[in-house]
Parts: C-alpha cells; sequence; structure tokens
C-alpha cells in the first residue's frame, strides 16, 4: 500500500473535531490577548483584534442581510461600538460573547431603522388603486378597436363596466354608482378585465 | 472592504490606554450605599413614623419592608450589570429583580387577605405617589448619568430596572415615613404608580441609554 503523506491521512471525526476545537480555542484567546493588549494601548494589537472581529462577524451579517453593501454598513457601526464600548471589556471575561452582543446590538438596530423606512415609504393600496387605473389605459389600443373582443371575452359585468368608463366617459366613481357597487370593486373588475384583454389580445 | 481597512487604521490611531470599568458588583454596590445613605438623610430630615415599634410588630409590614430592600438590592445588582453589552455574563443576575417582583406580588396578596377588617384609609391619596416621585428623582437621575457611561444593550430593561431601583428607595422612604396601615391605600399610592413609572421606564431607557 503506498502510503499518503502524513497532512493527507484520513483523519478520524473525533480527531478532527478535536483538532478544530482546539484551533478555536486558541483563536479565541488569542482575540482576548489582543484586546488586553489593546486595552493597553497597542495600536498594532488592536488593529488587528477589529481585523480579526470584522473577519468573524462578516459571515455572521451575511446570513441575515441581503446585500454585500449592508454587510458592510452594519460591520462599520459594529467597530465603531467596538471601539466606544471598549471600556466595558476587562480583558477577563471570554470576547466573542461580549462581541456579538454588540454586533446583536447594532443589527438589531439597523434591521429597526431599514424596516421603519419602509414602512414609511410604503404606498397606501388607496393610492395604488388610483395609479392602477391609469396606468393599465396606457396601452395605446383605443376602446373602439377593440371594443367586439370586450364584449366577447368578457363576462357582461366587466364588460359593462369597460362600455361605461370607456365608451360613454364615466368615472370609475360614476360607474359605481350607475351599477350600485363600490369604487373600489368597480376599479378592481375593471383590472382584471384589462388583463384578461391582454393576455387573450397578445397571442 | 477598502472603507473597512480604512476604518481599523483610523480607530486603531484613535487608540489610547483604556481603563476597563469596574466589576458590576463595584459598581451596584456603590449605587447602594449611595441610595442606602440618600435614605438615611432623608429619614434623618423626614423623621420615622412615631409608631415604627409597634408597626414592627406586624409580619407583613415586616416582610414588606425587607421584600423592598431585596428589591432594590436586586435592581441595583441587575442595573450594574445591564450596563454592559455582554451583561458581564451574568444574565441570570440582570432577571433577578423579576423573582423579586413575583414574590412582592404574593406579599401584597397576602397582606390584602389579612386586612380584614380594613385598616382606616389615610385622609391623603396621591400626595403620596407625588412624594415618591419626588424622592426618587435624584437616586433616578443619577442611576441613568452612572448607567450612561457604559454601554448597554438592553436599554428598555436597563431603563425599567434603573426606575425601579430608584423607586424602590423612595417607596421605602414613604413607608417608614408614613403613619399608615391600610394596604389599599399602598397598593393604590405607592405600588400601582410604581408599576406605571417601571413601564415608562422601558421608554425611558430607549431614550436615555443609547450610545
Amino acid at each position: 500500500m503506498a502510503s499518503l503523506p502524513r497532512d493527507e491521512l484520513p483523519v478520524h471525526p473525533l480527531i478532527r473535531s478535536k483538532r478544530e476545537k482546539s484551533y478555536m480555542t486558541e483563536q479565541t484567546a488569542n482575540l482576548e490577548v489582543l484586546m488586553r493588549q489593546s486595552l493597553q494601548g497597542d495600536k498594532q494589537a488592536y488593529a488587528e483584534l477589529l481585523r480579526e472581529t470584522a473577519r468573524l462577524l462578516r459571515p455572521y451579517l451575511s446570513r441575515r442581510l441581503s446585500f454585500d453593501s449592508e454587510v458592510d454598513d452594519v460591520l462599520q457601526e459594529i467597530l465603531i461600538s467596538i471601539h466606544k464600548a471598549r471600556h466595558t471589556y476587562d480583558g477577563e471575561r471570554p470576547y466573542k460573547p461580549w462581541v456579538y452582543a454588540i454586533a446583536r446590538f447594532r443589527l438589531q438596530d439597523y434591521l429597526r431603522k431599514h424596516y421603519a423606512d419602509q414602512l414609511h415609504h410604503a404606498t397606501d393600496i388607496a393610492d395604488l388603486e388610483n395609479i392602477l387605473h391609469d396606468d393599465v389605459t396606457e396601452t395605446g389600443i383605443s376602446y373602439e378597436s377593440i371594443s367586439g373582443e370586450v364584449e366577447k371575452l368578457l363576462p357582461e359585468k366587466q364588460a359593462t363596466i369597460l362600455q361605461l368608463m370607456h365608451r360613454d366617459g364615466y368615472t370609475a366613481k360614476e360607474t359605481a354608482e350607475k351599477l350600485g357597487m363600490t369604487e373600489s370593486a368597480v376599479k378592481v373588475a375593471a383590472h382584471r378585465a384589462y388583463k384578461v384583454l391582454r393576455e387573450k389580445l397578445e397571442r | 472592504m477598502a472603507d473597512i481597512e480604512q476604518l481599523v487604521e483610523s480607530l486603531a490611531e484613535d487608540a489610547t490606554r483604556v481603563a476597563p470599568a469596574p466589576h458590576p458588583f463595584v459598581l451596584a454596590l456603590k449605587w447602594i450605599g449611595a441610595g442606602a445613605g440618600y435614605l438615611v438623610v432623608a429619614l434623618l430630615v423626614t423623621g420615622l413614623r412615631p409608631d415604627l415599634a409597634h408597626a414592627l410588630h406586624n409580619p407583613l409590614y415586616v416582610a414588606e419592608l425587607v421584600a423592598l430592600l431585596l428589591i432594590f438590592l436586586a435592581t441595583a445588582f441587575s442595573a450594574a450589570v445591564l450596563a454592559f453589552p455582554d451583561l458581564h455574563q451574568k444574565q441570570a443576575l440582570a432577571y433577578a429583580p423579576l423573582a423579586l417582583f413575583a414574590l412582592f406580588v404574593l406579599l401584597m396578596l397576602a397582606a390584602w387577605h389579612a386586612d380584614n377588617p380594613p385598616a382606616p384609609l389615610p385622609v391623603h391619596s396621591w400626595q403620596c405617589t407625588l412624594s415618591i416621585i419626588l424622592m426618587s428623582l435624584l437616586p433616578g437621575a443619577w442611576t441613568f448619568y452612572a448607567m450612561r457611561k457604559y454601554a448597554s444593550t438592553h436599554t428598555r430593561w436597563a431603563g425599567s430596572i434603573a426606575v425601579l431601583s430608584a423607586f424602590s428607595v423612595g417607596a421605602l422612604w414613604l413607608r417608614l415615613h408614613e403613619v399608615n396601615d391600610s394596604i389599599h391605600h399602598v397598593l393604590l399610592w405607592h405600588y400601582l404608580p410604581m408599576l406605571a413609572v417601571g413601564l415608562l421606564g422601558l421608554w425611558l431607557g430607549k431614550k436615555l441609554l443609547k450610545w
């Protein structure tokens, strides 16, 4: 049997897990040492600690945020927070729980602001209904040219709605009053009718 | 990535020797000492209730005082731990006051049940709430000021605990000063407002402990 180089020899999972564990412990111990040196004013150790921390946190943030730019933004905020709060770490207790507590806090802060902004910029459904009516009629096709299809392809109620709105020039509100429907129901029915017409005419 | 490297360099450039914050137990003992000193001075100025010796024969009154004292101690330790981002890795201590609040509620229920026939209501009412608020303002402001020097990541809970810690000093003072045995009055004008202020502390914490 040809002998494999030592590094390529198959390793039992238990031994691999022990080695990984020991590497992780070493890495964590290094971070603690770096932080202790940083608190003493060692600029080089501090820069190294921040780089290692950024490397540690990037995958954590990537799993929780959609874009790389967001990950970078939050990571920067976390590093600044670590800088501001470094006096709350004494170098005696494990470093990772301390740094992850700050990371979680800043991430939650970012997500809260992000969703609040999204809510702030959300469009009201009532506004959408008004836009909907305008957009779907901007097809360049006149009602007269498809009036035959309207009667043939659409259910009676939808056809009547389109006739009133596009042939007779009634607004959605007036059409609703004429047919004893609500304005929203007229808009929704018109929207469905446009969709059916578009699908059938584009074939 | 380039931005991160730039930031790392500028932060490292800014790094000077930093004195680590005191251990939370040291902080808590300092706050407890200050609170106790304030309580003693307040009682020296306003006076103890004249019937204190007699009142101390009532086990429920003694239990109430002890429970308030324990709440004061527990909230001080909890607030100190909550001032650290990782709770100084002593999570149980941060939530320890919850057990004491539960114990206090049970104690109040027992006192309510035992108040038969009900003790006469004092002539005053809201003045007690106002007195507790005024008495708690200083320790409250001081606790928030002290906590702002650190970096809480549980700002709402920390705010609520800080407020309750300050108000437990105010409540202790009033129970030792006021001649009153009506549990109805104590619940309505001492402890329910305290609960409301505890809820207000959630908001205060979010605003004042931001960093």
